[in-house]
């Protein structure tokens, strides 16, 4: 089994070799490497196809209990220091390999359909296979600065993928902002490794974690400090998995084709930080300030994010927040020492919510017939409706994503979500009541938004409606911060100019089997995963359990109790029932007017409606600030610093002048100059 | 002829210089140049594999002190000598020279006015700037120095843009009053003690008082300062920057402000170390300001040259605080900055100057949506920019990470010091992204901007531009994906000169004497260091 591990490198690498590959041949020989469309897709579909079948032997051979593995060698060194990279395998890396490349293999194939007549479809393989190497290398990292170097390159490919219809001016803004954003909690990321390593001298997990903890106990290192550096390090899964107050590039970056939307921005990228917490355990659980800081963190983003996706009327948006609120669940499971049902809940979340993505491509896929190629249209859930007549299929998974996520038992969102706040619970009441009130608006919005896409009659023919929506006529009720409308007028006009000649059907239609077979596959595990975590049998939490604490589970099973279980589990379907039944009499029989419930509180609306205010208070004041700042530096730079340079140089002219009619020649005073000076210093250096 | 005889400097540098002599009875019969480039190409290809040579079968990686030594005497009454060796520092920046030198020829190959004068400059450059990097002899290298700037001078001025004049001739005054400083310091040093020598290992042995050292110091500082840039003696270089040919343009930003950041270490570090550990704190202090004030007012820059010329100025900071970390890492992360930057700064600025070419503008509002006519061009300036904001898996996230870890685990600072240094330099790793990416997004993204495509043709990159940017990206990745190729070259020169440094800065020497104290601390610090790596038993 030993020649397995060590080819696992492989499972990254093979990717990136596609990645390269097809890339070079864009870059040579375009015009042939895009005609051969379908051939570069299988070509790194199946290459991603190999790398699955690995990570799949690979956790077998995990579950068979084989040791965990590590491979390093020497990257760089300069007098004592020495830093390593490589490759490490053990329980965390196998789940997380067969996730990823499951979900990424899943979304390749699902891309054929979606992208079918971009002109950028080579390219759009090329970067998911490059972003799939930079997402293998992340999990397989062994130290704190190789996970940083994949890190940083999982959000270059985010930035080159939510960028990747660069002609569109959203897609342009959100592309940069997700990258910033993500800088600005890799800046504390940075600090954080900088200060462990001058703490602990070590990049690595564990070693960190003993000598941090032995340092704050025989109070070398103050715990304070040691609490900074955790949540420094924090910072950096604070931005990659958007929690509060950096959540904010999330949602923008569904400017980018939805396949991204369901494999980055659900399932994979933004579960990284959840993984790095879970990485960092060693450090972070002896530190109780920081679990305290994360598990917050946590709730207040589940909360959060669930409150802004109640109006949402954008699919994608709506599922956005929807995915910052899941993280959030994540993030505080972390925070609160539940390692295994928070990354349960990661897997779990991995697939339904790629799945309820890719059901909103396929939705969107369908609209596009009707609306045009305008995402503005394509996506607003205000022209949908009844869809579930046309495309069957998509309405079914999408059904199965909603009934996992709410947590409705049997399926897979109800045991990771009911393990994470019965865990909650234990810790700490006020948190598990924020999870638990969070889960009542969970169901109520992911409802809302199956009732109103597939229930009912369809909308997308009204003209008038459609005119609203597209900002043209002045009734503009988009939120604020979304986009400027007048930019979407634009950007519309040019699209329908190139693409007027294929849409206007009446209906939308059934996607193509490329993307409804990779929904069907995506819904078993969103129905049955879930059982592998089952309180009284929990086989996920023998695999995957905190380092340090093994067993935990056989204690688990042995502690476990039938009537906490029923209480908490109902407690948690009672107030998802709430929901969904508030959304069906909202928007199914519409018995409840949601406007007239807007109206009666205006202020909550408008909180929730415009994001709680955060986006437009980052415009205003550090957005703002900072261009200002910059600005008036250049004018310092410009007046004063080359102004002192330029009237030295006119005083130089002048005296020049003068010396001339002076002295004989210049070059006599350039060395009459040399002369004083040497001598200045010899005199100085005699004193 | 005995390879380990030859002397393998002098025949780098003079033969691009003799070589010039030929270019005017080059026949040109049709006018346009071709044959003249194609000379200039050739003689700056052989001289770089005559290096890469002399490089592979002369230099030895683990031999710290000067290899390939030349001695020849000039002027011994003045004790001036011809003498030049090549040691960890100056074989890195020697090669950096002899690559980008000769991708700059090939860049050059859209300039035709003029051909024989201007690659009799740059052949002229070529040579110059390996003497800059080779020469061991304080009063030759001013020379060399000084000599540098006429070419510089007269490709500003003569194929530069609108304030070409203006430009140049601030760049002349700029760095030839600072070098007015090196020449001072130089004869100081030289006739400091009973016998008067320019000999740079013999400065190097002389045992200057603390106050002499500091004045010299200070001379030299100006000098190099004035070269690398550090604020506030920049201004001249967003002028110059801005106003240059692309050519130019790559040797200005990859040769050119590596000869500031080259001096400093081989003059102010090597020769002065007391002064130096004095000066420490201020070169720390100019290197976070340089980073935070140069990102700050690219971010402001409305023009593309001046805007990357600012984030040159930006990077050259780290090679300050690298150089004065007194740490083994801090010292080789800032050579290896300079190589880096060396070559990104050359690849973007070929690639800002190709783009000129087509929108013939370079105000950033008379851009947009550039990227649908030139998707080639767009992508390898998004690589590029990558590169620059020190992207893992390329050369400038290495080098930043090694300033950053060294500059950390620094003992010559208080932890007071280290902690806002720190973080403001870190602070530099938000802004970069901020004004590279929004240049991105003004120049390429959006709908195509019809005013621009209306007047001025947009055409792809060509396969020579293609070709310059690959061989500019296979070392920027190779060292990303593998620093020690490049910091092997090196190390065991400034691993020596961080050792033979440290023990000027007092805190340092302090700790050093005190032995109980020390060995208990080194102790520990010692069993950290062997502990073993992650075992697999401990999971």
């Amino acid at each position: 089994m030993d020649s397995l591990y060590q080819f696992a490198w492989l499972i990254p690498v093979l990717p990136l070799g596609g990645a390269f590959l097809v890339g070079l041949g864009l870059i040579s020989y375009n015009k042939q490497t895009n005609a051969l469309r379908q051939i570069n897709a299988a070509f790194i579909v199946s290459l991603m196809g190999a790398a699955m079948v690995l990570s799949f032997a690979i956790l077998w051979s995990q579950i068979q209990d084989h040791d965990p593995y590590l491979m390093t060698f020497e990257w760089a060194s300069a007098g004592a220091f020495h830093l390593t990279m490589g490759y490490t395998i053990d329980h965390l890396t196998s789940l997380m390999l067969v996730v990823v490349t499951t979900v990424a293999f899943l979304v390749m194939i699902y891309t054929d359909g979606y992208m079918a007549h971009d002109p950028g479809y080579v390219r759009f393989y090329a970067y998911l296979s490059l972003f799939s190497f930079s997402m293998l290398g992340l999990v397989v990292s062994p130290n704190l600065v190789q996970i940083y170097i994949f890190w940083e390159l999982v959000g270059m490919c985010s930035y080159l993928l939510v960028g990747f219809w660069y002609d569109r001016k959203p897609a342009a803004n959100a592309c940069q902002k997700a990258f910033v954003t993500n800088r600005v909690g890799d800046f504390g990321l940075l600090l954080g490794i900088l200060g462990l390593y001058w703490a602990t001298n070590s990049f690595e997990f564990d070693i960190m974690g003993e000598r941090l903890q032995s340092l704050v106990s025989t109070g070398e290192l103050s715990g304070v400090v040691a609490a900074i550096f955790a949540i420094l390090v924090f910072m950096g899964p604070m931005a990659k998995s958007a929690q509060f107050p950096l959540h904010v590039w999330l949602p923008e970056a569904m400017e980018g084709p939805t396949p991204i939307s369901a494999l980055i921005h659900a399932a994979t990228m933004v579960a990284a930080g959840v993984f790095l917490v879970a990485r960092m355990f060693p450090v972070f659980s002896g530190i109780s300030t920081a679990m305290q800081f994360i598990a917050w963190t946590g709730a207040i983003t589940a909360f959060l994010g669930a409150t802004i996706a109640v109006t949402q009327n954008d699919i994608k948006k709506g599922l956005a927040y929807s995915t910052i609120s899941q993280l959030g669940y994540m993030v505080m499971a972390m925070g609160i020492g539940a390692y295994s049902a928070g990354l349960f809940h990661l897997m779990t979340h991995a697939y339904f919510k790629a799945m309820l993505f890719l059901g909103s491509g396929s939705v969107i896929h369908g609209m596009e017939a009707v609306v045009g190629h305008n995402p503005a249209l394509a996506q607003d859930m205000r022209l949908m409706g009844g869809l579930r007549k046309y495309m069957p299929v998509t309405g079914l998974t999408f059904l199965v994503g909603c009934l996992a996520i709410c947590g409705i038992p049997p399926f897979a969102g109800f045991w990771s979500k009911d393990e994470i706040l019965s865990s909650a619970f234990a810790a700490n009441p006020a948190l598990w009541l924020v999870g638990w009130l969070t889960a009542g608006l969970t169901a109520f919005y992911m409802f809302r938004m199956y009732f109103s896409t597939f229930e009912g009659d369809f909308r997308g023919n009204i003209n008038a409606l459609r005119e609203q929506i597209d900002g043209k006529s002045p009734a503009l009720n988009f939120g604020p911060g979304a986009m400027d409308p007048r930019e979407l007028t634009m950007v519309a006009e040019q699209e329908a100019h190139h693409h007027d000649d294929h849409h206007h059907a009446d209906e939308p239609h059934e996607s193509p089997i490329t993307m409804t077979l990779p929904l069907m596959v995506l819904a078993l595990p969103s129905i049955a995963i879930g059982l592998l975590g089952m309180p009284f049998n929990n086989r996920f939490e023998a695999f995957i359990y905190a380092p340090g604490e093994a067993n935990a589970a056989l204690e688990a099973a042995a502690e476990f109790e039938w009537s906490e279980f029923l209480l908490m589990a109902g407690n948690s379907v009672g107030i998802a029932l709430i929901g969904i039944t508030l959304a069906s009499l909202m928007y199914r029989t519409r018995q409840v007017d949601p406007a007239a419930i807007a109206n009666r509180f205006p202020s909550l609306y408008e909180f929730s409606l415009n994001k709680w205010f955060i986006d437009d208070l980052y415009e205003r004041t550090i957005i703002k600030g900072c261009r200002r700042i910059a600005r008036q530096v250049l004018e310092v730079d410009f007046k004063v610093v080359d102004g002192i340079v330029n009237f030295a140089g006119f005083l130089a002219v002048l005296t020049g002048e003068g010396l001339k009619y002076l002295e004989s020649g210049r070059i006599q005073f350039y060395l009459f100059i040399i002369f004083m000076a040497v001598l200045g210093i010899s005199i100085a250096t005699v004193i | 002829m005995n390879p380990d005889t030859f002397p393998w400097l002098s025949t780098l540098i003079f033969f691009p210089i003799v070589a010039t002599v030929a270019l005017p009875f080059i026949p040109d019969p049709k006018g346009k140049g071709d044959p003249i480039r194609w000379y200039a190409l050739v003689i700056g290809l052989i001289d770089f594999v005559l290096l890469i040579y002399a490089f592979y079968t002369q230099y030895d990686f683990a031999e710290s002190g000067l290899q390939m030594v030349e001695h020849y005497d000039w002027l011994p009454q003045l004790g001036v000598q011809w003498s030049v060796g090549a040691d960890g520092l100056s074989m890195p920046l020697i090669l950096l020279t002899g690559f980008i030198t000769s991708l700059a020829i090939l860049a050059s190959w859209p300039v035709t006015y003029k051909p024989r004068l201007f690659y009799f400059l740059i052949l002229a450059m070529y040579g110059g700037q390996i003497a800059v990097f080779a020469v061991q002899d304080l009063l030759v290298f001013f020379l060399v120095w000084e000599l540098e700037l006429v070419p510089v001078y007269l490709l500003l001025s003569i194929w530069g843009g609108y304030k070409r004049l203006y430009a140049a001739t601030k760049f002349i005054l700029y760095t030839a009053i600072s070098s007015l400083f090196i020449l001072v310091a130089a004869l100081a040093m030289a006739f400091f003690g009973p016998d008067l020598t320019f000999d740079l290992q013999s400065l190097a042995a002389k045992d200057y008082p603390l106050t002499f050292q500091l004045l010299c110091y200070t001379g030299f500082l100006v000098a190099f300062a004035v070269k690398l840039p550090i604020v506030p003696l920049h201004t001249w270089l967003p002028d110059a920057h801005g106003e240059a040919t692309a050519p130019v343009h790559m040797l200005l930003a990859g040769i050119l402000l590596k000869m500031g950041g080259y001096a400093l270490i081989r003059m102010n570090v090597e020769l002065l170390p007391d002064a130096h550990a004095y000066f420490a704190p201020a070169l720390i202090i100019l290197g976070v300001v340089n980073i935070i004030y140069a990102a700050l007012t690219s971010f402001a820059q409305r023009n593309l040259k001046r805007k990357i010329a600012y984030s040159s100025i930006s990077h050259m900071g780290f090679v300050l605080i690298g150089i004065a970390s007194f740490t083994d890492l801090g010292m080789s992360g800032a050579v290896l900055q300079m190589v880096s930057h060396g070559l990104i700064g050359a690849s973007l600025f070929f690639l800002v100057g190709a783009t000129y070419d087509r929108t013939h503008t370079l105000i950033l509002e008379e851009m947009g949506g550039v990227a649908q006519n030139m998707p080639k061009i767009f992508a390898m300036f998004t690589t590029c920019s990558m590169a620059s904001l020190a992207l893992p898996g390329m050369s400038g996230f290495v080098a930043e990470l090694m300033v950053f870890v060294g500059l950390a685990t620094s003992d010559a600072y208080s932890l007071t010091f280290r902690v806002p240094v720190v973080i403001l330099a870190g602070i530099g790793v938000i802004l970069t992204p901020i004004y590279l990416l929004s240049m991105l997004r003004e120049i390429f993204y959006g709908p195509e901007n019809k005013e621009l495509t209306s007047h001025e043709k947009l055409v792809d990159a060509e396969p020579r531009e293609i070709f310059v940017i690959a061989c500019l990206l296979v070392p920027i990745i190779g060292i990303g994906l593998y620093p020690k190729i490049i910091t092997q070259i090196y190390d065991a020169k400034t691993t020596q000169l961080v050792a033979y440094i440290r023990p000027s800065v007092p805190s340092i020497a302090l700790r050093e004497t005190t032995t109980v104290a020390s060995a208990s601390s080194d102790l520990a610090q010692a069993e950290f260091r062997q502990a073993p790596l992650l075992k697999p038993s401990e999971f």
